[in-house]
């Protein structure tokens, strides 16, 4: 599956990127850190403000769950002792996904989260680690990465795995969504698989943020 | 927010006919567009760095009861604050309703659709046509941008081909048969023009001062600005929406002068879409190799 | 019914150099034929409030009165068109009657086309039939405060059909005048009789 990124596509926000991975589109704006609305602040963290908006239609209980997972994802991901009583707002907005439907969110979370790693990155946002989501099917057995909505819909079980990444190695599970019919012996087995495709993204990521660097920033006279 | 003395600046040069991105008063920013090339009726357009997304998308439901012959048609534009931080995520702001009410009124309330043209089963089965708009980035003009990408989306959207056999709807896929345009009765064009106005209030109302005026105002031209006029009009010459919520009063004469002269725009902005959609048009075209299905191809 | 300049509620509210205008439109469900429920979020009563608020901020003397709130609710009790119109020149009477200071006064009529001929001041089953526009004037000039146009009407008969409504609008200013001179005569003499 095709990886395309884009960042800095936005300029009212501090950090944006686009990600196109299939057929699904999103693209997330990160603004942050800023002044906190009064209930939202936090005394000694920053607190997070995370929007899902859907491609078709109003948000709705689907994209409130999204926005749960991604939320308890990137907490304990961004540096957030690092920013108090400020507020970061993450709005990731899908353009094209498909198939509009409440059980598979799969590509749709795994894109969110690799498009928000870019849009962080873009935003200078500090980080503890690097991290890298890959979406799953498995059908009979077959371990299939990134699957299409019609593959994904015949599968035995689908899962999101995002991996924590450090000095280039899969460090630690940071998310595990799975569901479907499976044995624990198949999740074992899917996650080992999917060190190496995370590993992979994350060469992607790698290279891609280095070009970005070369692009943005003026080195040498 | 924008510093008392950005403002003087702003308006001073204004004044002089000078803009800060050396447009001329009555030019509009670059456009660029991105049609989907796999779907239809999704567009991405950039207008100066205002972007919008909008996604058409159809569905079968069931109609007002009151309306049996009627498909139902709704544009939803809820801002985010993707497009900027002066928008709230979960509070609707007064100029966000503005914004939905004018482009719904621009498009919805003119009959730019033809709703009965959705009709499948009167009073019981009919199209349900959505128009999701998405503003990305703010850089002024929402209005014009907004109604602009959805009357593009609009016109290149098509919907799937569908039969009746014994009552039972059968919707054939893109694939299998050629989908179907929606059918659109005018195009209306949305054009905003922004007043600046160095003068006190006592010496606009008492003496004879010119107004400033300026199209397609950036973001800092809209916050500097001391009222506005929304002008939709469609090529056939109708005005279709006139929309002044009060701020500096304008002159009768002027109003139509704008009018007139914004004619010239909404010729322009339609056939631009003309042009846009034609060349996609043929691009799918040649892609998909559809000149082999036409009757007189040798096969 | 018009109360303020007073303290504003929220001290955000506040705006150090000028007064702040709030408007709160509230449509009585047996105001039309049709009862309907009509609460104040409904975005054609947010839009028609936003619109009195922001024509009026530019008539009153707002820097008169800094740090404070001119509230302004308007109940609307019985439609048969015009309803801006209505809304307007009630907001600028009742400001007047309040004593609040304005540069001028702020009338408004609706106009229509029907054809070719433009006619004034529409009810609702003119309003329903034809394209109208509403506008505002400011005092008697040509100058125009407030404009909606929700119909299609043909480019080139707008300035006809504008003709007759500013008019039309300065003979509202007219009525309006009278009709105030006459209570402000009567109060007057009240005063001088007690």
């Amino acid at each position: 599956m095709s990886h395309q990124v884009e960042t800095g596509v936005l300029s009212r926000s501090d950090g944006s990127a686009q990600l196109t991975i299939g057929s699904t589109k999103v693209i997330t704006s990160v603004n942050g850190p800023t002044e906190p609305k009064a209930r939202q602040e936090l005394p000694n963290l920053a607190s997070l403000e995370i929007v899902i908006r859907p491609a078709q239609g109003l948000p709705t209980t689907r994209e409130k769950l999204l926005e749960d997972k991604l939320r308890s994802l990137l907490q304990t991901i961004i540096i957030r002792y690092k920013y108090p009583r400020q507020l970061i707002q993450i709005v990731v907005q899908f353009l094209s996904s498909e198939g509009k439907s409440n059980v598979f969110t799969n590509n749709e979370l795994s894109a969110a989260i690799n498009c928000a790693f870019y849009a962080l990155i873009d935003a200078n946002i500090a980080l503890n680690y690097s991290f890298a989501a890959v979406s799953v099917s498995l059908n009979e057995g077959k371990y299939l990465k990134d699957p299409a909505w019609k593959q994904l819909s015949e599968s035995d079980s689908h899962h999101v795995i995002c991996f924590s990444i450090q000095d280039g190695k899969a460090e630690k599970l940071l998310l595990l969504e799975s569901q479907g019919d499976f044995s624990e012996e198949e999740v074992f087995d899917t996650i080992a698989k999917s060190v190496a495709e995370c590993e992979k993204v994350h060469q992607d990521q790698r290279k891609f943020i280095g070009e970005k660097i070369d692009r943005d920033f003026i080195w040498k006279a | 927010m924008i510093s008392a003395n950005e403002r003087l600046f702003l308006i001073e040069s204004l004044k002089n006919g000078i803009r800060q991105d050396s447009r001329k008063l009555d030019q509009l920013r670059e456009t660029h567009i991105y049609i989907s090339p796999e779907e239809y009726g999704y567009v991405e357009v950039s207008w100066g760095h205002t972007k919008v997304s909008v996604r058409v998308s159809a569905a079968i439901d069931k109609p007002f009861e009151d309306r049996p012959f009627e498909g139902i048609f709704s544009i939803n534009c809820d801002i985010s604050s993707m497009a900027s931080q002066k928008f709230d995520n979960y509070k609707v702001g007064n100029d966000e309703v503005l914004i939905g009410r004018i482009i719904e009124k621009a498009i919805r309330r003119s009959n730019a659709v033809d709703l009965e043209n959705l009709c499948i089963v009167a009073g019981s089965k009919v199209w349900k046509i959505q128009v999701d708009a998405n503003f990305l980035n703010y850089d002024g003009g929402l209005i014009d941008v907004g109604s602009f990408a959805v009357m593009l989306a609009l016109q290149h959207f098509k919907k799937p081909d569908i039969s009746i056999e014994d009552d039972v709807v059968i919707v054939h896929d893109v694939d299998q048969r050629q989908p179907v345009p929606l059918s659109i009765l005018h195009v209306p064009v949305c054009l905003t023009y922004s007043f600046f106005t160095p003068y006190t209030r006592e010496q606009i109302l008492k003496g004879d001062t010119e107004e400033i005026w300026a199209m397609d105002a950036t973001m800092k031209e809209e916050e500097v600005r001391d009222g506005m006029l929304v002008i939709t009009m469609n090529k056939n010459r109708e005005l279709i929406q006139l929309s002044k919520n009060g701020g500096v009063p304008i002159d009768a004469s002027l109003l139509v002068e704008l009018g007139m002269k914004g004619m010239q725009e909404v010729d322009r902005l339609t056939d631009m879409m003309r042009d846009v959609l034609k060349k996609d048009e043929k691009e799918r075209y040649e892609r998909g190799n559809l000149k082999l299905l036409e009757v007189g191809a040798a096969r | 019914m018009v109360q303020g300049p007073m303290e504003p509620s929220l001290r955000s509210q506040a705006n150090t150099t000028e007064a702040t205008i709030e408007v709160n439109v509230n449509v009585a469900n047996f105001s039309t034929f049709e009862r309907k429920k009509r609460t104040r979020t409904e975005k054609r009563i947010v839009e028609l409030k936003a619109t009195l608020e922001k024509t009026f901020e530019q008539s009153v003397m707002c820097n008169l009165y800094p740090r404070t709130v001119i509230q302004v609710d308007i109940h609307v009790l019985a439609q048969d068109g015009g309803l801006l119109a209505g809304m307007t020149n009630a907001m600028t009477l009742a400001l007047i009657d309040a004593g609040i200071a304005m540069y001028d006064y702020v009338s408004s009529v609706s106009a229509g086309l029907h054809d070719q001929t433009p006619l004034l001041d529409l009810n609702s089953l003119e309003e329903n039939d034809m394209s109208a526009i509403t506008i505002g004037v400011v005092g008697k000039s040509e100058k125009l405060a407030l404009l909606m146009l929700e119909d299609k009407m043909p480019l080139d008969q707008l300035e006809s059909v504008l003709a007759i409504a500013i008019a039309g609008s300065h003979r509202i200013q007219d009525l309006m005048d009278t009709e105030l001179r006459r209570q402000g005569n009567i109060r007057a003499s009240k005063m001088t009789q007690s």
